[in-house]
């Protein structure tokens, strides 16, 4: 029966093949004229849970082969689940790459390309638009303020959110206000709200940054500790002091994290400490916290589907808005598009567990996501959704593969989020030395004559195969000229424009081999500025003279 | 008949109301038409049953009467008697009061005729191929654009027919290529000629060739704004009481198609459409009348028992019904539902087919009635289909697509299913409209907001369709401008 079940969920695919094989054949007069055959109609009872956690690198999960037990739910989830390996994501930046997944489309194509945003920036349909057509109840529980805040710099308020991001949704709800670590906390609620409306046909999303900078602060501290090494003092508390309003001054935060460099803490433009491994260990011993605390949460959301029999009508699909640096390639946090920023988790759970245990190499991409759904419940999928369905994978279906080429946007550079505000607002955060503060002043600057108001932000493209990744960078003397790297080491970085690593050889992309390898650069290169101007062709209006408001990211 | 009431039918009726109308038995010219199932006997349905559908050697003879709005057809409902030849041919033969064009202007929806294809493939959207003004722009030419193709003339004349075009050039010009596989073409350059002109060539053409098998398209601009009778108007139609505000010329025509196209609307009084649609009439009227001398002639000539006939019109034309004038610019049903009348040799009796079909479907039926050698390549590239099953009496009725790229304006694509749904995306501004035309014939609520998934869906229709004809809509911007089939081409390209 199942089996059965799951041949019928072919029809969508089967409907395009047998259009096709009308405009081959028009005389025999089928196709156009003949109604689409109706898909698996499954829409009129599947309810659809996604939860979108940020930060969450696939290899600090015990599925994907971390040794430390920071994920006993989701490994027991992954049982009933199809669980994929290689999956990218859009961008490196949580609302443009989590944009990208609601909308299933490249970020310039949507237009959420930027964290000063118009409130209407983006006009694309997203998942709970669709469906909502659909008879779906939609709602959303964010612990990740990036869904739920807007700050207006001018008044130096946040204001009421009504953009993209909210909706759609019938019932947006937020963990709490205030600017503070204590935002990022695990969406509980989400769970209430599933149980006061399980009868209904549902759509929820669920988004956490609870495994966001600073890790775990907003959790209770004997969940944040569990891992720490014992006896362990923060290495900072030497240099300086954190005003962070709320949180503790042991919190790796935004700060120290950006101004730790190739192992050296930089402060006043030069290295003042270098790190052991014991601090290593400390700053990803809260990283794992806080996927523990999160992986917490996840069964607590299994066991409220389980208790109201919403297991076997409800799609679950747990995936990483994007991955996290934990100093492999030099740098923390995310900010650019190394494998530990881009590599994502990605779990999908069928109902009643269909499938389930099944694991899939093939290279797929967060923007197919969508169309998965939406041909799992039979909605046809809308025509700019760039995404595939992963079904036809899932279900192991000849000749299926993934995504040969994945595309990522480096869009915005983080220095462009900087000029919009964040470096001052970061940099009244700790009490850095006075030697830093004019500095900072005039880097900021720099910044905002570097980024003209309006102006489209900069960007750097890449591609990536299950062999190379290949990093364009378009404007490579403007990014070394604004670089936070350069600004906190006082030397000017040096970038190329081509960088072409073997993930295979060299995961932590050290080595550029580009020189070494020309023939695959020229492919690649063909590939990525194919797609380059396909997604500029179609790229959303930015709205240069729209009243912007900063996304925070506290 | 009471000129008053008369006009008020004009406005009220519609094919779909006709429909109803011609239900109930009301209206003089209604009554007269065959409607299957209650009206035609058990006579009638034996003959068509052993009607042949093999027409080998035959002759066709293609009648386009351009800019014919399907609601002012008598064969289709219209109330006043304008048509009466027409309407006769209706009778008698298969009369497809469900037609949807292609597009709403000539260039575009005529080729489809003659290609079989969309005019998105046959690439004749634009007048130009290149712009560059003032002196250097190049005609769209189908042999250039779309190289490839094979046209029904060509077929024909591969088959062993003598093929002859007689038109009012224009959209039709001999210059985009519409002469393509015809032994003789008659143009004549700079005008919008009318079939005094046409008809006359096209009877001395046959003359000469009524002893082979040939193929003929008739067409003249008789009806379109842009012609008016030699001898100027009778106002025959128009109500004695008119100010005269407009006289009906060209021109004026002109003056206010501009006008819609510059501030998105007309300006017109209910006595000012009035006067139009009279005027329009009287064009009609004019033009059927000139038909009707023709089809005496060629009955002369004893060719009427080996000729399939098909009459039929590219677009229609609009009054001021969503408040534009003229044609091209929208994809409402006034633009694009055109009469479709098919008439087999011989044929005593006719049959009327509601079935909605697409303007696509006229070539293969047409070759399929001739039952002539396709070459491979021209089988391949037809995308609709032969409506002779329809002939037989099994079902035809289809979704239909239809598109229009006008001037510097719009980029328009539109579907229409068979149970009544339409949805006209417009590419520039993704502005949607969603009409239920079962209980809004006029198309005068758009239903977007109240039904978000029927709008949704459709609108996955419309694009799967034309990606699955090789234009992915979602592949390049739509920019309102002077765009011409090659963009990269299109220097200056500049509002007019």
């Amino acid at each position: 029966m199942r089996l059965r079940r799951a041949a019928n969920g072919l029809s969508p695919i089967v409907t395009s093949a047998l259009i096709l094989l009308a405009v081959m054949c028009p005389l025999a007069g089928m196709g156009f004229a003949a109604d689409p055959p109706a898909a698996a109609e499954r829409y009129k009872d599947t309810n659809v849970i996604l939860v979108s956690l940020q930060c969450l690198r696939p290899d600090h999960l015990g599925v994907y082969g971390y040794k430390r037990d920071t994920s006993p739910n989701m490994d027991r989830l992954a049982k009933s689940s199809v669980l994929f390996d290689n999956t990218i994501a859009q961008a490196n930046l949580t609302p443009v790459a989590m944009m990208s997944v609601l909308t299933s489309q490249y970020p310039r194509v949507n237009g959420m390309i930027a964290f000063d945003t118009a409130k209407d920036a983006v006009t694309s349909r997203t998942l709970p638009e669709i469906l909502k057509y659909y008879g779906y109840t939609t709602a959303a529980v964010s612990g990740s303020p990036e869904f739920f805040m807007r700050y207006d710099t001018e008044s130096g308020t946040e204001i009421k959110l009504g953009d993209v991001f909210s909706r759609s949704f019938d019932y947006f709800g937020r963990t709490r206000k205030g600017l503070g670590s204590s935002l990022r906390v695990a969406p509980v609620e989400s769970l209430d709200w599933i149980k006061r409306n399980k009868d209904k046909k549902f759509f929820m999303w669920i988004a956490s940054g609870v495994i966001h900078v600073p890790y775990a602060a907003g959790v209770p501290r004997e969940d944040r500790v569990v891992y720490d090494p014992p006896g362990y003092t923060p290495f900072w508390e030497k240099f300086h002091s954190i005003k962070a309003e709320e949180g503790a001054s042991d919190d790796t935060t935004y700060d120290v994290l950006m101004r730790l460099y190739k192992d050296e803490y930089y402060l006043g433009f030069k290295p003042v400490y270098k790190l052991t491994p014991t601090d290593y260990s400390y700053i990803v011993s809260r990283y794992d916290a806080a996927i523990r605390y999160t992986d917490n949460f996840i069964g607590q959301l299994v066991d409220t589907l389980e208790k109201n029999g919403l297991t076997k009508n409800t799609i679950l699909i747990i995936h990483s808005i994007h991955g996290e640096d934990l100093g492999e390639r030099d740098t923390y946090v995310h900010y650019d598009l190394s494998e530990s920023a881009v590599k994502s988790a990605l779990l999908v759970r069928l109902p009643d567990g269909q499938q389930g245990g099944k694991r899939i190499a093939d290279q797929v991409q967060g923007i197919d996501i969508m169309p998965t759904v939406l041909d799992y419940l039979g909605v046809p999928r809308d025509h700019s959704q760039q995404g595939s369905s992963l079904l036809p994978l899932i279900k192991g279906e000849p000749g299926a593969t993934g995504t040969e080429y994945a595309y990522i946007d480096r869009i915005p550079w983080w220095e462009h989020t900087l000029s919009r505000w964040y470096l001052e607002f970061k940099n009244s955060q700790t009490n850095y030395p006075e030697s830093e503060k004019k500095p900072v002043k005039e880097y900021g600057a720099m910044l905002r004559s570097a980024f003209p108001a309006g102006s489209y932000p900069p960007g750097d493209i890449a591609i990536r195969t299950k062999q190379w990744k290949m990093i364009l960078r378009k404007e490579p003397r403007l990014l070394e000229k604004v670089s936070w790297y350069g600004y906190i080491t006082g030397s000017a970085l040096q970038y190329n424009d081509i960088e072409l690593y073997d993930i295979v050889t060299d995961p932590h992309e050290r080595r550029n081999v580009a020189a070494q390898n020309p023939k695959v650069v020229e492919t690649l290169r063909a590939k990525l500025m194919e797609w380059d101007a396909a997604v500029d062709k179609k790229k959303a209006s930015y709205g240069a003279g729209e009243k912007r408001y900063i996304i925070p990211y506290p | 008949m009471n000129e008053k009431q008369n006009e008020q039918d004009v406005k009220l009726i519609n094919r779909r109301e006709f429909i109803k109308y011609a239900a109930v038995g009301a209206g003089a010219v209604a009554a007269t038409v065959a409607m299957p199932g209650f009206m035609m006997g058990n006579a009638e349905a034996a003959y068509l049953s052993k009607l042949p559908m093999k027409y080998k050697d035959y002759n066709v003879v293609f009648v386009s009467f351009d800019a014919l709005q399907a609601a002012h057809v008598g064969a289709l409902g219209y109330q006043r008697n304008v048509t009466p030849t027409i309407d006769a041919m209706a009778k008698k033969g298969f009369n497809f009061t469900n037609t949807i064009s292609v597009a709403s202007w000539t260039v575009p929806a005529s080729m489809t005729w003659f290609t079989g294809v969309y005019p998105s493939e046959h690439r004749l959207t634009n007048k130009f191929s290149v712009f560059n003004p003032p002196n250097n722009n190049v005609l769209s030419n189908l042999k250039k654009l779309s190289p490839e193709l094979v046209t029904l003339a060509e077929v024909l004349k591969q088959n062993g027919y003598a093929t002859g075009g007689f038109t009012g050039n224009a959209g039709v010009s001999g210059g985009f290529g519409y002469s393509q596989g015809f032994d003789e073409y008659f143009f004549e350059k700079g005008k919008f000629g009318s079939m005094g002109v046409s008809i006359p060539k096209g009877l001395e053409w046959l003359r000469k060739n009524k002893d082979k098998k040939f193929f003929m398209f008739l067409h003249g601009y008789d009806m379109h704004g842009q012609n008016e009778p030699e001898g100027g108007f009778d106002y025959r139609f128009v109500e004695k009481g008119y100010d005269k505000k407009y006289t009906g010329t060209p021109k004026e025509q002109e003056a206010l198609r501009e006008e819609g196209l510059a501030n998105g609307k007309t300006e017109l009084r209910d006595a000012d459409v009035q006067f139009w649609r009279a005027i329009y009439d009287e064009k009609i009227q004019r033009t059927d009348a000139r038909f009707k001398k023709f089809l005496e002639e060629y009955e002369q000539m004893g060719l009427m028992d080996k000729t399939i006939f098909v009459l039929t019109s590219d677009h229609g034309t609009e009054f001021h019904e969503h408040r534009r004038f003229d044609h091209g610019f929208s994809l409402y049903d006034e633009l694009i539902h055109v009469p479709l009348i098919i008439k087999l040799p011989k044929q005593k009796t006719g049959k009327v087919i509601k079935d909605q079909i697409s303007s696509i479907d006229v070539m293969p039926t047409v070759l399929d009635l001739l039952d002539v050698k396709m070459p491979e390549n021209a089988a391949k590239q037809l995308r609709g289909a032969s409506l002779v099953s329809g002939l037989k009496g099994k079902p035809v009725a289809k979704d239909v697509f239809f598109e229009t790229d006008y001037r510097q304006y719009t980029y328009k694509r539109g579907i229409q299913t068979k149970d009544g749904w339409k949805l006209i995306y417009t590419l520039e501004d993704k502005s949607r409209e969603l009409y239920n035309l079962k209980k809004d014939p006029h198309e005068t609520k758009n239903l977007v907001d109240q039904e978000p998934r029927k709008a949704y869906e459709l609108e996955q229709r419309i694009f799967a369709h034309f990606k699955a004809i090789g234009h992915d809509l979602n592949a390049k911007q739509w920019i309102p401008g002077l765009n011409p089939v090659y963009d990269s081409q299109a220097k200056g390209a500049q509002k007019k």
